[in-house]
């Protein structure tokens, strides 16, 4: 049911997150976990040189997809960049598929020929993760525009990253949503760096402040806290389904991993390794579990029992992707054109 | 209306004639069927017949040399006429020999080819297009002979098109004119199996009558005694068998034509005593150790190899001027085969061991025989045993395989009461009959290579060793 | 496909095309700048705001990256969207969204996707708008696997094509000819449909084949013309798709009179001349009796004086020539 727009929550603190569900709050734990550990695989396979390709590791932006995601239904739209896996599990991505993908098996999400950066699952409204930097902005307005014309419940969320800001695309496409009061969100997902440099020496101002140069409601939230991140998106999600308009949230986060695995190392040369360890100590699950347990909202074992469900659901996933077969070699002519 | 006389094609492999003589004067009245003059070609002399009559204005003289056929030599003329202007180089009406621009299209291309050749980026490939290329491969015809007209001087299509439509005038029947000739004459020429085409050219634009056609035979009869190749077939009522000669026994015509007339053949014989020879090769055919025992033919052609070493003059070659001395022995050893007789040749006798020899001959002969020797293994003689000993022949006169200059003939071998050191004895005898080229070798040097293989036969160990 | 037909100008043709379809699918819609209030700045979508609504038919900003991007967004996600680029020198600016996105996205997904977007932009030069204003890129957009590229010449294939291209669930840039929007032709009533990869003999002709593209069409009628004077028959082909190509057409032509010529507006290197060039000879090249040439607009960018942008042009005067050096 869509609120008129007086009754509409202000801003995201005034969200409620105490009293929320168990199961909610379970569910963001199970799913960042779920993020946490197929990163973490990932990293062990690529290392062995089992995985082709590139592969963007999202560790430690975990709170970020999550927070947002779990505020979206299935049909909602999301677009995602080329570091999407955290994004496509939160939306509730297939683990097997995905990692199969990622080999580049036909049992894939995309039989094996789009590869990490463009996964895709239209069930689950994802429009894909992107490979061109900022590239998934138009779609992802493009998504909300549809949704307008046709009628349908349908809000959109384009994740994209502090290096994106300064696509063109972006100011291109939030233009037209703030015009023509798209239901997108735009994510932005601020980890500091876009690829090898800092966006203090890219960015010249902020992203919200742009987004409201724009005439779009932007905030800015510590994206290392899921319910914090979980405020704005209900902030968000609710402008949009009512109408309203597009919305920017800046998520302030980090990435523990290099830019993608071939960085040599974490750190790589440009950036300190006191850097990358002062931000871990902020690690998102670890907050969250400690708030949890510390306010009794949980029992560490109920938090443990996940743990080592999602390892198996992980451990499978490999299992899953190693043993699916390669596509055959007609596909590579299929699919060109419907 | 002036009448041209033409060298007349008097056989049919005859291109040109040599005027012996004239046997009557320019300004002479002749009259048809009157004695004209005398043609050498290189069979014969023959006298030829006025066909028409005329006052006669010669054109070409004895010292004219070699005239092609068709070429005009004389006039036959009316009362008061002037004869033809440019007339020694006046063109027959109808030549018999075809176009150049159609005649041997291979040598034609060669030409073309050379002259071309240096100018285009491929040596001996003129630009062209490939729908060019593609319409000579279906009309059959060679694109290289068309004559371009495109643009950076390429054969195009059209050029191939026009190329094959010059080829099918020139050859097409059309091109030849129709003989004209009277029922009696055609009914006559046919009971004969006369091929009036041939003859045609020597009677241009006129219509040929019965006592033409009589001509023409009684011509061909005279020329037929002389020379080979004659047109014309046997007037005989009896009864008789025909068949096509075939290419073998055609080749074997011309060699054997070729040799008697071009050679100076001289036969020298003489009996040998094969006894030690055949001793020899009895003992390795008792051997059981010898697998290929040589044959008589691998022995003869070993011994003569040895002996031609000594006498190399047997084993050379008349070329024009000069005399060309192979530095090899290639033997061919006659063969006689259902088809006709073929030379196999054995390549490098004399530098070749016995067992070599005994294997090949054992292997080629019999497969020659057969017929299935293969064209280079027929080729490249230098010198030719013929072994007539099996057919009980003893002895006959080879004739020369061209373009070697001797030929060994040899007989059977037979025991016959002979007289050893004033005591008579049985011994193997054989007669061998040595053909040479006298052009190139005396009867002497002849005479001791027979000599020198005789005592071979004689003493093997004299070339065993 | 109804037998009538009336007398209009491409301009029409194209204008029916868009109200047909329009009315036909409601997931139909048209973006673009100018297109709606304005009526398109050549006049081509004039009506359609008044029809349709402006949810339907959205004027955007100066954007062309961010109108294609929403596009293709739309287009996955259950519109079918036809994105007005004024100039196809302007695609430039879309070109990640045309060529990264739009074209890669279903065999990326291995077809989970299909993105039924029509892009249409006007090319061509003559009218005096200079370098940045005049090109025909068509080729770069045939390169792509992923896109379909069509170039209409006439009324009757303007608003066939345009239906075909609508309804097809592929990317599909539809080229029209800036200086071509008044040419008059037979338009056939009601849901003509002119199928893509689909070429066009409108002249038949035994001595030389001519495949011309769009408003090349119009020099080659009057080589065509002035050729017939001299006894020289040409067939004049109009290929109509550039990718799906009606090679089969176009050679068998070839084969037929063996001599051919390419003329396209796109500059010469590297052009769709080029393209077609390689694969008529490739297949046809034992019928040929001339290298098989081609004539594309001048390799320069194209001028603003009019005398020089005359000479940048393909024009009646060089094909006729080009035919003489094929046939001498």
């Amino acid at each position: 049911m869509v609120k008129a727009k007086k009754d509409l929550i202000k801003s995201p603190k005034d969200v409620s997150t105490s009293g929320l569900p168990l199961d909610l709050l379970l569910d963001m734990y199970r799913r960042m976990v779920t993020i946490r550990k197929f990163e973490n695989t990932i990293y062990d396979v690529y290392s062995r040189g089992i995985m082709p390709g590139l592969a963007h590791l999202y560790t430690g932006m975990e709170a970020i997809a999550v927070g947002v995601c779990i505020t979206l239904r299935k049909q909602d739209n999301i677009t995602s960049t080329h570091r999407g896996h955290g994004h496509l599990l939160a939306k509730g991505g297939d683990p097997n598929l995905m990692f199969a993908e990622l080999l580049g098996k036909e049992s894939g999400y995309n039989r094996g020929k789009g590869g990490s950066m463009h996964i895709v699952d239209l069930s689950l409204g994802i429009l894909g993760a992107n490979g061109v930097v900022g590239g998934g902005l138009g779609i992802g307005t493009g998504a909300g525009l549809s949704a307008k014309m046709l009628g349908e419940d349908r809000i959109s969320v384009a994740f994209f990253g502090d290096g994106a800001l300064n696509e063109g695309l972006f100011y291109e496409s939030a233009n037209m949503a703030s015009l023509w009061k798209l239901p997108v969100i735009y994510v932005m997902e601020n980890n500091h760096y876009g690829e090898y440099t800092p966006s203090s020496r890219s960015t010249a101002g902020t992203g919200p402040a742009r987004a409201e140069a724009m005439n779009i409601p932007s905030v800015s939230v510590d994206g290392n806290d899921v319910l914090t991140v979980y405020q704005a998106a209900v902030w968000a999600t609710e402008r949009a389904r009512a109408g309203q308009g597009p919305s920017f949230v800046e998520c302030k986060s980090y990435r523990w991993r290099g830019h993608h695995m071939g960085d040599q190392g974490d750190t790589y040369g440009y950036r300190s390794q006191e850097e990358v360890e002062e931000w871990m100590e902020k690690c998102p699950i670890q907050r969250f579990s400690k708030h949890l347990v510390n306010n009794d909202l949980v029992n560490p074992e109920q938090l443990k029992a996940i743990d080592d469900e999602v390892q198996i659901l992980i451990d499978d996933s490999v299992e899953f992707a190693k043993q699916a077969p390669y596509p055959d070699p007609s596909e590579v002519f299929e699919d060109v054109y419907a | 209306m002036a009448h041209e006389v033409v060298m007349s094609q008097l056989g049919l492999s005859m291109d040109s004639g040599q005027i012996i003589q004239w046997l009557k004067q320019s300004g002479d009245n002749v009259k048809a069927g009157e004695l004209l003059l005398e043609v050498e070609s290189d069979k014969s002399t023959v006298e030829v017949e006025s066909v028409e009559s005329g006052i006669l204005h010669i054109v070409l003289e004895p010292e004219d040399g070699d005239i092609p056929v068709g070429k005009v030599i004389a006039y036959l003329l009316a009362e008061g006429e002037q004869p033809p202007v440019s007339e020694k180089l006046a063109v027959p009406t109808a030549t018999p020999a075809p176009e150049p621009a159609v005649a041997s299209p291979v040598v034609m291309a060669e030409k073309k080819l050379e002259s071309g050749g240096n100018k285009w980026p491929r040596p001996n490939r003129p630009p062209s297009t490939p729908a060019a290329r593609r319409r000579a491969k279906e009309l059959g015809i060679d694109w290289r002979l068309a004559t371009p007209t495109g643009s950076r001087a390429a054969i195009k299509e059209r050029d191939v098109i026009q190329l094959a439509e010059s080829l099918k005038a020139a050859t097409s029947p059309a091109a030849t004119p129709e003989v004209q000739i009277s029922p009696v004459a055609r009914r006559l020429a046919e009971s004969v199996g006369l091929d009036l085409d041939q003859h045609v050219q020597q009677y241009p634009g006129k219509r040929l009558e019965r006592v033409d056609v009589e001509q023409i035979i009684r011509r061909l009869i005279s020329t037929t005694q002389t020379s080979a190749g004659s047109p014309l077939k046997v007037i005989d009522n009896s009864p008789a068998q025909r068949q096509s000669m075939g290419r073998l026994r055609s080749l074997i015509a011309e060699r054997m034509t070729y040799s008697t007339k071009t050679y100076a053949p001289v036969t020298l014989t003489t009996e040998t005593d094969a006894t030690e020879l055949v001793r020899i090769r009895e003992g390795l055919k008792a051997d059981p150790k010898i697998e290929v025992v040589p044959s008589y033919n691998a022995l003869f052609a070993k011994l003569v190899a040895e002996a031609l070493l000594e006498h190399p003059h047997l084993n050379a070659s008349l070329e024009g001027e000069e005399i060309v001395f192979w530095e090899t022995v290639n033997m061919g050893i006659a063969v006689d085969t259902e088809r006709g007789l073929v030379v196999p040749v054995v390549q490098n006798v004399q530098a070749r061991s016995m067992h070599e020899l005994a294997l090949e001959i054992e292997e080629l002969l019999p497969r020659a025989k057969e017929g299935k020797a293969l064209p280079d293994e027929l080729t490249g003689g230098t010198f030719t045993i013929t072994n007539l000993g099996g057919y009980d022949i003893d002895a006959f006169v080879p004739i020369i395989n061209p373009p070697e200059s001797a030929v060994l003939g040899v007989g059977r071998l037979i025991d016959k009461w002979v007289v050893v050191e004033g005591k008579p004895a049985i011994r193997t005898m054989m007669t061998m009959s040595l053909t040479f080229d006298h052009r190139l070798v005396d009867g002497g040097p002849a005479a001791l290579f027979l000599q020198r293989v005789k005592q071979f036969v004689e003493q093997p160990y004299l070339w065993l060793v | 496909m109804s037998m009538h037909e009336r007398i209009g100008t491409i301009r029409e043709a194209i204008n029916e095309a868009l109200h047909e379809e329009m009315r036909r699918d409601d997931r139909v819609f048209i973006m673009g700048e100018d297109i709606g209030v304005a009526g398109g700045v050549f006049k081509v979508t004039a009506g359609l705001l008044d029809e349709f609504g402006p949810e339907r038919v959205r004027d955007t900003p100066i954007t062309e990256a961010g109108i294609v991007g929403l596009a293709v967004g739309a287009a996955m996600t259950g519109m079918r969207p036809i994105v007005e680029i004024m100039f196809s020198d302007f695609t430039t600016l879309a070109s990640d969204q045309i060529v990264n996105q739009a074209a890669k996205l279903r065999y990326m997904t291995a077809g989970q996707t299909s993105i039924p977007l029509v892009i249409r932009a006007a090319m061509g030069a003559g009218r005096r708008a200079a370098a940045q204003h005049s090109q025909s890129l068509h080729a770069w957009f045939a390169h792509i696997p992923g896109l379909k590229v069509v170039m209409p010449s006439n009324p009757a294939d303007a608003k066939g094509l345009l239906k075909s291209a609508i309804r097809d669930d592929n990317p599909v840039l539809y080229f029209e000819d800036k200086m071509m929007y008044n040419e008059k032709g037979p338009i056939p009533e009601g849901d003509y449909t002119v199928p893509l990869g689909e070429a066009r003999i409108h002249r038949e002709g035994t001595d030389a084949t001519l495949i011309c593209t769009s408003s090349m069409l119009y020099p080659a009628f009057d080589a065509a013309d002035q050729l017939a004077e001299e006894g020289i028959e040409v067939e004049v082909i109009d290929p109509r798709s550039i990718t799906p190509l009606d090679e089969e057409t176009l050679v068998n032509s070839a084969i037929k009179t063996g001599h051919v010529l390419i003329i396209d507006e796109g500059y010469q290197n590297y052009g769709v001349t080029a393209e077609i060039a390689a694969r008529v000879q490739e297949k046809a090249f034992d019928y040929l009796d001339a290298p098989v040439r081609r004539l594309g607009a001048a390799d320069v960018p194209i001028p603003f004086a009019p005398s020089l942008e005359d000479l940048t042009i393909p024009s009646a005067d060089q094909i006729v020539e080009i035919v003489h050096e094929m046939r001498a």
